[in-house]
């Protein structure tokens, strides 16, 4: 595996425990309020550690494709770093 | 201050917390010292959402500096009707 493909899907790994201590608070929550938003919310992070897992799913089987260009490993590895990023303000104002 | 009400009481972890600190303000102005004996919660996490509800305009400090009381703020009473519908599952 190339470096940078391994790289984005340790980041994929991060991101994947992000959502889920996000989804805990957030069914947490929704056991205590029944509101819409927090159920919102919580579909949100589903969808988002769906698509995570799918990511690394084909991190790992779909190695060939990735590996003959540098180009697509980078931009494959700056997508899920921008996710981490975005990922991580949100869950630095919902766990505050 | 709804939008605000929202997002700080039912989508973060401490929004509970939050909500008991208002009920509780709501009988009477009390300082960080008695709302913590009063909730059972740390010093310095009824600290930390006071600190939040004050940024959002929820609650304001009144007296002299040591132990002051909080108090809702006129804003707040504004959007009771909010505060109630959100909190309205809860026991």
């Amino acid at each position: 595996m190339g470096t940078q493909i391994m790289a984005a899907s340790v980041l994929s790994g991060v991101n994947i425990v992000f959502l889920a201590a996000l989804a805990a608070v957030w069914v947490r929550n929704y056991r205590t309020f029944r509101t819409s938003l927090v159920l919102g919310l919580l579909a949100f992070a589903v969808v988002m550690l769906v698509e995570n897992a799918f990511a690394l799913y084909f991190l790992f089987t779909m190695q060939s494709l990735y590996s003959g260009d540098p180009h697509v490993q980078q931009a494959v590895l700056v997508l899920r770093a921008l996710q981490l990023l975005a990922l991580t303000f949100l869950t630095y104002v919902t766990m505050r | 201050m709804e939008k605000a009400l929202w997002y700080l009481l039912t989508a973060t972890r401490g929004g509970e917390n939050r909500v008991r600190i208002i009920r509780t303000l709501s009988d009477q102005p009390l300082n960080a010292n008695r709302l913590a004996d009063e909730l059972d919660v740390g010093y310095k996490t009824i600290r930390h959402h006071l600190d939040v509800l004050e940024s959002h305009g929820v609650v304001e400090a009144g007296g002299e500096k040591y132990g002051q009381l909080y108090f809702l703020t006129d804003q707040f009473e504004h959007s009771r009707d909010t505060f109630e519908q959100i909190t309205k599952h809860l026991e």
